[in-house]
């Protein structure tokens, strides 16, 4: 299927060529930050520690991006991450030992985990493409249906803290010179880098955000492999919604707050549309990061952390106009 | 003009009705207590700044764009006015709603200028005007400390049962409803929704349009946030009307107004904002957990907008 990239005309190749240089722009930006930063404070800001502190706080957002990523490629919206991350990490801690002593199922409660993402994530596809309901109404509804899961799991009872200390430490661990938690992203991103390039479920994904009609016109199942992103999307999710209960060492339905705008503004500075078509988790790792350094480094120099949100704001309209300005034009159609 | 000629038609123009008064039905004969009470007057206050948040949303929704900041801006609107209140009296109101209207055209301004797309930079829009409550507020509660009868009749005067606030609403939505269906730019604002290329090549002001649907945003979110000031007396960035957003977006979807853009009747969000404000009622009527709640909204989101949405103009659904 990879050929479906390379049949484009002289303009397909010309877009390709302005992707890829668009995409070292972003590069380009996360090194001038941490050179920025590193001169600013040369003390606490290029220092190994504060590098793994970056890296452990991108890890969430990173996986997140994986799966929502590909669903916005195909020009469809997530809104249900925090909602799935709640659930699912919900559901993992309750499956494993814990203070709690509702069950303890060893290492199976991970792929349970994983299976209530995707599942969640599935029926989104489901009915968003069955029942032809926007994505953005039923992921938004869906979000608000994973929260209620986490809270009826949480209960009225005590905080559920996770028994296994040697998996609560897991994440910050550093045998291999990197925190083990942006390890395991590196390899989703990987993970999802080989589905978008080599399988058919990354293939369709770009063909359909590139121009659907044509897509159905020439026989891509579209409805099915929407409800697999989703699912896949959900898988992604659940599994940060694990890692953030191992990182609090406890259940917690709110475990994912902040984490939709942060993935999905990272999402568009790393160069993914939101009409889709372009893009992929490559790119995304790259947006989480300058998210990431940005907010380290603003700390770290001593910006009050309440304009955190404002700088984030700014930064991303302007990554976006940066990236779209050479594309604007009288009677362009933009929504 | 042929009027409810396809069943798809008269679903969208009175889905929002129905479902409305298939929930209040339950809830009547569930709780029998709650008409009687003072449900409806809960309700309506509760339904009020919801329902001016949306009615910004569903002109925006209307060109086929979405304002994630507007609800942010109310917020903003209330803190601005519980600091303004005390020194200025009964100029604060004003010099609230004209900040926040232009905060709403430079919205419109920067996405005419630099044709990114809406999601992107409300998105934006949105952490600014958080970081700005913050700020402005030192992450403290402000109290409104004097003139707080300049806003507080909105909702301690009541006109059948219903507070004034409520019916202020509800006319300012038929006006809208007005504007959009028998004026030139109200028209042109529908045609942006239903083919954006059509209307510019038509001689229709794009840009213009674009900037006032914006503005417009800005200024429902401004009375709304006056609304949360009337109701709460004080305002704070995490306080009464930070949650505006999702109930918003849900009560113009549920009011019918279509994400793509072209359909919006700003009478029918009046009925879903009273209705997203029904579900939480509804479900504790029905003695649903108070903790499953959210599933129950959640559900009763996504089925309200199959129920009630167009699909008669669209072929691919994203």
């Amino acid at each position: 299927m990879t050929s479906l990239s390379e049949t484009g005309s002289g303009g397909a190749a010309r877009r390709r060529g302005l992707a890829a240089r668009a995409g070292l722009a972003e590069l380009a930006i996360l090194l001038a930050l941490v050179a920025i930063f590193s001169v600013l404070n040369p003390h606490a800001f290029p220092t190994l520690t504060n590098l793994n502190t970056i890296l452990n706080n991108a890890a969430i957002p990173i996986v997140i991006g994986v799966g929502a990523s590909l669903v916005v490629l195909t020009g469809r919206i997530d809104l249900s991450v925090e909602g799935v991350m709640g659930a699912a990490g919900m559901a993992f801690v309750l499956l494993s030992a814990n203070s709690r002593e509702t069950a303890d199922i060893g290492w199976l409660a991970y792929p349970a985990a994983l299976a209530v993402g995707a599942v969640l994530g599935g029926t989104t596809g489901a009915i968003h493409a069955l029942a032809k309901v926007p994505s953005f109404i039923v992921s938004l509804g869906m979000w608000y249906v994973g929260l209620g899961i986490a809270a009826v799991l949480f209960g009225y009872e005590m905080i559920p803290f996770l028994g296994n200390e040697a998996a609560v430490a897991w994440p910050t661990a550093t045998p291999l010179g990197l925190p083990n938690s942006f390890v395991l992203a590196l390899v989703v991103v990987g993970l999802g880098w080989l589905i978008e390039r080599y399988t058919r479920l990354g293939r369709y994904a770009y063909a359909i955000g590139n121009n659907e009609s044509v897509a159905r016109m020439t026989g891509i199942p579209v409805a099915g492999f929407v409800v697999a992103i989703f699912a896949f999307a959900g898988a992604c999710s659940a599994l940060a919604g694990v890692m953030g209960s191992l990182a609090l060492g406890a259940g917690s339905a709110t475990v994912g707050v902040g984490m939709l705008f942060l993935t999905l503004a990272a999402i568009v500075i790393g160069g993914t549309p939101l009409g889709g078509g372009r893009g992929g988790a490559l790119r995304t790792v790259t947006g989480v990061l300058i998210l990431s350094t940005l907010y380290n480094g603003l700390i770290l120099v001593g910006v009050d952390p309440s304009i955190q949100s404002g700088v984030s704001g700014v930064v991303l309209v302007a990554a976006v106009i940066a990236a779209g300005w050479s594309q604007r034009a009288r009677l362009r159609v933009f929504k | 003009m042929k009027l409810l000629s396809r069943p798809d038609e008269l679903r969208q123009a009175l889905g929002p009705l129905a479902i409305f008064a298939i929930l209040l039905a339950l809830i009547s004969v569930a709780v029998p207590e709650f008409l009687g009470g003072g449900g409806p007057s809960i309700i309506a206050q509760q339904a009020t700044p919801i329902l001016l948040v949306a009615l910004g949303q569903c002109v925006v929704l209307c060109i086929g764009s979405i304002d994630l900041s507007n609800a942010a801006i109310a917020l903003f609107a209330s803190i601005l006015a519980a600091l303004t209140l005390g020194p200025l009296g009964a100029a604060a109101p004003v010099f609230c709603l004209i900040v926040v209207t232009l905060i709403g055209v430079a919205n419109g301004l920067v996405l005419v200028y630099t044709q990114i797309p809406s999601f992107a930079l409300t998105l934006g829009t949105l952490g600014v005007m958080q970081a700005a409550s913050l700020v402005v507020t030192g992450s403290n509660v402000v109290y409104v400390m004097d003139n707080m009868d300049v806003v507080g009749w909105l909702f301690t005067v009541q006109i059948l049962t219903l507070p004034v606030a409520f019916w202020i609403a509800v006319v300012l939505a038929a006006a809208l409803w007005a504007f959009l269906r028998f004026t030139v730019p109200g028209q042109g604002l529908m045609a942006i929704g239903f083919n954006e290329r059509a209307a510019g090549l038509s001689g229709q002001p794009v840009n213009a349009l674009k900037v006032l649907a914006f503005g417009l945003s800005g200024f429902f979110a401004g009375l709304a946030g006056l609304c949360v000031i009337s109701i709460s007396g004080a305002a704070s960035s995490i306080g009464l009307g930070s949650d505006l957003l999702v109930p918003s977006i849900a009560a113009a979807l549920v009011g019918g107004t279509a994400i793509t853009g072209g359909v919006c009747n700003p009478l029918n969000v009046v009925f879903g904002a009273m209705f997203v404000a029904l579900i939480p009622v509804g479900s504790a009527a029905v003695g649903v957990n108070p903790q499953a709640q959210s599933i129950v909204y959640g559900v009763v989101l996504i089925v309200a907008v199959a129920a009630t949405m167009s699909r008669a103009r669209h072929g691919i659904v994203k």
